[in-house]
């Protein structure tokens, strides 16, 4: 027990995804920051803004609506953000001890964060936050399926298996998945679904700042918004190892290793982040038949392809 | 014997006490509750019986070469009591809820539950098939019955539950003519012929009307609808799920071994129950209706779960079905609850409950989100052994092993749309909009919370010990040992989700306390009224405009997916091709009784 609360707390749990994810979105607004010929936040301003609202700033809270379970809505967010990204960093470490949730599980887990955005935006009573909601879920649901379909052709390409870290061993003795046709489709894929889980531009339908004013998150404020940015920051640095981990070949530590699973990391999330900035964000309508109809065919193709082993 | 014994006891007790009744119907109230004493006390005694380790195989009461007998083995045994727990909490419930709503209510009550030991318990498919009958009448007076609507309801019930119980004599017909034994035990055909293939189809129906899986799913909404909230809890939700889902368990794993078109056929009808009954259940308005589609719509898990035929599937089936159980006939009770203090059903009119009814808020959330499969509550358990059977079925060669990913694509896509509904239920009924005239609302009595409670711990119980307890004491026992294929302990995350949670509000308490401050919203400079307010109704409107969808929801609304409604049209086609003779011309009708005879005199001479 002591050592799954040591994985869950500090590594990979807590402080390192904390601390990573810190990083990482400061990469992210850093890399808009060029596109867009600006200077850019220096390293640490994401924890400067995080340790900002959670000690300085006051806590408002909505007058109509449900207090507790807008406070507690961020709490189980986090909770889930930290329970999917140790299953998928323990495996991606090439830890196997502690607990372990197959592939299934952590998509179910990844759900966890949206849904807790979904619930909070409902308890705040703000008309705004409930169109913001009513946007999340429907955007939960188109790409939900392609999601699954996605990791259903992977766990078929790893011979049936739904275990993490055996889908990354059958990985690193016959090279990674995204060597095929069919993987590449997969990775592309994998990247618009990261992308709506994010909630980024093309997306960011949910909260589109200029239009509902952040939408799901409008209310928050204070030591509650502190935690919903830092599940962001968390789920910025989770979904692309989990990327890496189910069709990039996963990592691994010794010498070039290093470079490379900093390098893997590295190019989705400037991927990701170029999406985002070079992108309009879309109506719900058009990401919903996007992913409903365009992107399930792709999956569809890529599952056809890989049954004829390409 | 001793649950055999007590099978006569029971009904032999009920015409007594529903005798006093009728007499004297003023005093109800009264006699409920002693029965409600006797009931208990049989339940525990039936519940100890099975604890001191009752484990006969075959117990025949009248041992005429096994004519009629009562087989208690492990899956009955399991059903047999979560009978009893949902007899005993839904009719606690009733106490306060069904105050002077349906005469005679308890007696039929308590017929029902007789029946219901009696279907689960019986190996003889004869007898089987009385008390499956049985069932059926109570289910009609269990409805009021008062107004046009739930008439019509009870009516549409009554009419597909005797069909369906009609075409099932049909089939326990064609068996015995194969076998010649009425035993369910002796019992083993492969679904290959055309005979035993009538046969398997007569007793799926009857099995998918009970539990109500796509195409005889149309009279749970109804039924969910129009009957009281502790009717729809006790029958559609627990009752009808453990029994339906019980003779399916009998049929596909003991009567019958299934080949592969028909598993094609059962994981196709599973999969189309899932999907369609949620997507109904996405744009209802009335609470009750949308929990009824969900009834339906979960069916479909159980449904996949038992067509794959492997061990890790029957037991995923079985515990999707007592979970099931638990969070649908708690949602019932939920919307009983929320209908008892505010007098609505309708998820527009209602709001901004979850500070006046904390306990049923809570209730509400746990039993929503196990519905949805969110970690780690009881729902996501069984659902995620039916995910690894499907997974681990489709390592299999046939051609339905080959489709897994459909079946598991559309099963996932399913909880998703699960999800999304009830977050409709959950904001509509218990978060958005302050409304005036719930100011007076105040929570439920404690009979009426108290099952609800028991219920919501039920899931987080079945949920943390998933796979460290009730998977290798409960489910084991009746579908034999496996391994699942994959990985999932859901006790350890339990405890994690447990702590942070105490983590979070330590870091409220610490940090923010004193900088708390209520507001208004800030709505971009618009002024904010009472009224004012995006209703949860709207979410899914987008979903109508897809044509598709468009497409589907106005067949759904013309009924063309209700299989009554069709059989409805079908005979009243007939019946108007009947009337077509009915000229009224004499010579028309000479010339009929003329044809009649010639034709009667041909079939005499052969």
């Amino acid at each position: 027990m002591g050592k799954e609360l040591l994985y869950y707390l500090v590594f990979p749990g807590f402080i390192f995804l904390a601390f990573v994810g810190g990083l990482f979105s400061w990469a992210d607004r850093k890399i808009s920051a060029w596109v867009q010929f600006r200077k850019g936040p220096p390293l640490l301003q994401p924890f400067y803004d995080f340790f900002k609202l959670l000690l300085v700033k006051e806590t408002i809270l909505p007058s109509r609506g449900s207090k507790l379970t807008f406070l507690l809505a961020p709490v189980f967010g986090l909770a889930g953000a930290l329970l999917s990204g140790i299953m998928i960093l323990l495996p991606a470490f090439g830890l196997r001890q502690g607990f372990s949730g197959d592939v299934i599980v952590i998509f179910y887990m990844l759900t966890i964060p949206s849904l807790t955005y979904i619930i909070g935006a409902l308890a705040a009573g703000n008309p705004l936050a409930s169109v913001g909601a009513s946007r999340e879920v429907k955007l939960v649901i188109s790409y939900e399926l392609t999601f699954l379909l996605a990791i259903a052709a992977i766990i078929s390409k790893s011979g049936m298996v739904t275990g993490l870290h055996q889908i990354i061993a059958v990985q690193q003795s016959q090279g990674a998945f995204a060597g095929s046709f069919s993987g590449i489709l997969l990775v592309a894929v994998f990247v618009l679904c990261i992308q709506a889980k994010l909630g980024f531009v093309p997306f960011d339908m949910a909260e589109a700042e200029t239009e509902i004013t952040h939408g799901c998150f409008i209310e928050y404020s204070g030591a509650a918004y502190s935690l919903i940015k830092l599940t962001k920051y968390m789920m910025l640095f989770i979904l692309p190892a989990f990327l890496c981990a189910m069709l990039l070949g996963g990592f691994r530590f010794n010498g070039i290793g290093f470079l490379w699973a900093f390098l893997k990391l590295i190019g989705v999330l400037l991927l990701i982040t170029l999406i985002r900035n070079t992108n309009p964000r879309i109506r719900i309508d058009q990401a919903m038949r996007f992913f409903l109809i365009w992107m399930n065919l792709l999956v569809i193709v890529a599952i056809i392809l890989d049954y004829f082993n390409f | 014997m001793l649950a055999g014994i007590l099978l006569f006891f029971i009904p032999g007790r009920i015409r007594f006490v529903k005798e006093l009744i009728s007499i004297l119907a003023v005093m109800a109230a009264l006699y409920s509750s002693i029965v409600l004493f006797g009931t208990g006390d049989k339940l525990i005694s039936v519940d100890d019986a099975l604890r001191t380790g009752y484990q006969a195989h075959h117990n025949c009461l009248l041992a005429d070469h096994g004519s009629i007998c009562f087989q208690v083995d492990g899956l009955s045994r399991l059903i047999v009591l979560f009978l009893g727990i949902f007899g005993l909490l839904i009719l606690v419930y009733c106490l306060t809820y069904n105050k002077g709503r349906i005469k005679g209510f308890y007696s039929w009550y308590l017929i029902t539950l007789g029946a219901s030991y009696g279907a689960v318990l019986s190996d003889n498919l004869l007898l089987f098939i009385i008390f499956w009958g049985v069932l059926g009448i109570t289910l009609y007076k269990l409805i009021p019955g008062t107004d046009e609507a739930s008439s019509a309801a009870a009516k549409k019930t009554l009419i597909i539950i005797g069909a369906s119980d009609g075409i099932m004599i049909l089939g326990i017909a064609i068996i015995w003519k194969i076998c010649g034994t009425l035993s369910m035990a002796d019992v083993s055909l492969p679904t290959s012929g055309a005979l035993t293939a009538a046969a398997f189809l007569a007793l799926l129906t009857g099995s998918f009307t009970k539990a109500g899986a796509f195409p005889f799913h149309s009279w749970i909404p109804d039924y969910a609808q129009y009957s009281p909230a502790s009717s729809a809890a006790f029958l559609p939700a627990s009752l009808d799920k453990l029994l339906g889902i019980y003779f399916l368990a009998r049929i596909t794993t003991d009567l019958f071994i299934l080949t592969d078109p028909w598993r094609m056929l059962l994981l196709s009808l599973g999969v189309i129950t899932i999907v369609a009954a949620v997507l109904m259940a996405l744009v209802q308005h009335n609470c009750r209706r949308l929990l009824g589609f969900h009834a339906v719509s979960q069916v479909g898990y159980m449904v996949l779960g038992f067509s794959l035929g492997s061990m890790l599937g029957v037991a995923a089936g079985l515990f999707h079905m007592l979970n099931n159980v638990i969070y649908k006939s708690g949602l019932f009770l939920t919307a009983g609850n929320v209908e008892f203090r505010t007098g609505k059903e309708d998820i527009d009119e209602l709001g901004d409950l979850s500070r006046s009814m904390p306990l049923t808020f809570f209730g509400a959330i746990v039993f929503a989100l196990s519905i949805s499969g969110i970690p780690p509550l009881n729902g996501f358990a069984s659902k995620w052994m039916i995910y690894q059977a499907i997974i681990d079925f489709g390592s299999g060669s046939g051609l339905p092993n080959k489709l897994w990913i459909l079946w598991l694509g559309l099963a996932v896509f399913g909880s998703a749309l699960t999800l999304a509904s009830f977050i409709k239920f959950i904001g509509g009924i218990f978060l958005s909009g302050k409304k005036q005239e719930f100011a007076q609302v105040r929570e439920v009595p404690v009979l009426m919370w108290a099952p609800l409670i028991l219920l919501a711990l039920g899931c987080l119980l079945f949920g943390i010990f998933a796979t460290g307890i009730i998977l290798p004491r409960l489910l084991m026992p009746v579908s034999g040992v496996f391994v699942p294929a994959g990985f999932w302990n859901s006790s350890l995350v339990s405890v994690l989700v447990l702590i942070s949670v105490l983590l979070g509000i330590c870091l409220y308490l610490i940090t923010g306390m004193k900088k708390f401050r209520t507001e208004d919203s800030f709505i971009g400079g618009e002024k904010l009224y009472e009224t004012t307010g995006y209703p949860v109704s709207g979410f899914y409107h987008t979903l109508k405009e897809f044509r598709l969808m468009a497409w589907f929801y106005q067949k759904a609304e013309e009924r063309w997916f209700d299989v009554y409604e069709l059989s409805k049209r079908f005979t009243l086609w007939l019946s108007s091709l009947a009337s077509r003779a009915h000229s009224g011309i004499l010579p028309h009708y000479t010339v009929w009784i003329i044809a009649g005879l010639i034709i009667l005199l041909m079939i005499m001479n052969t």
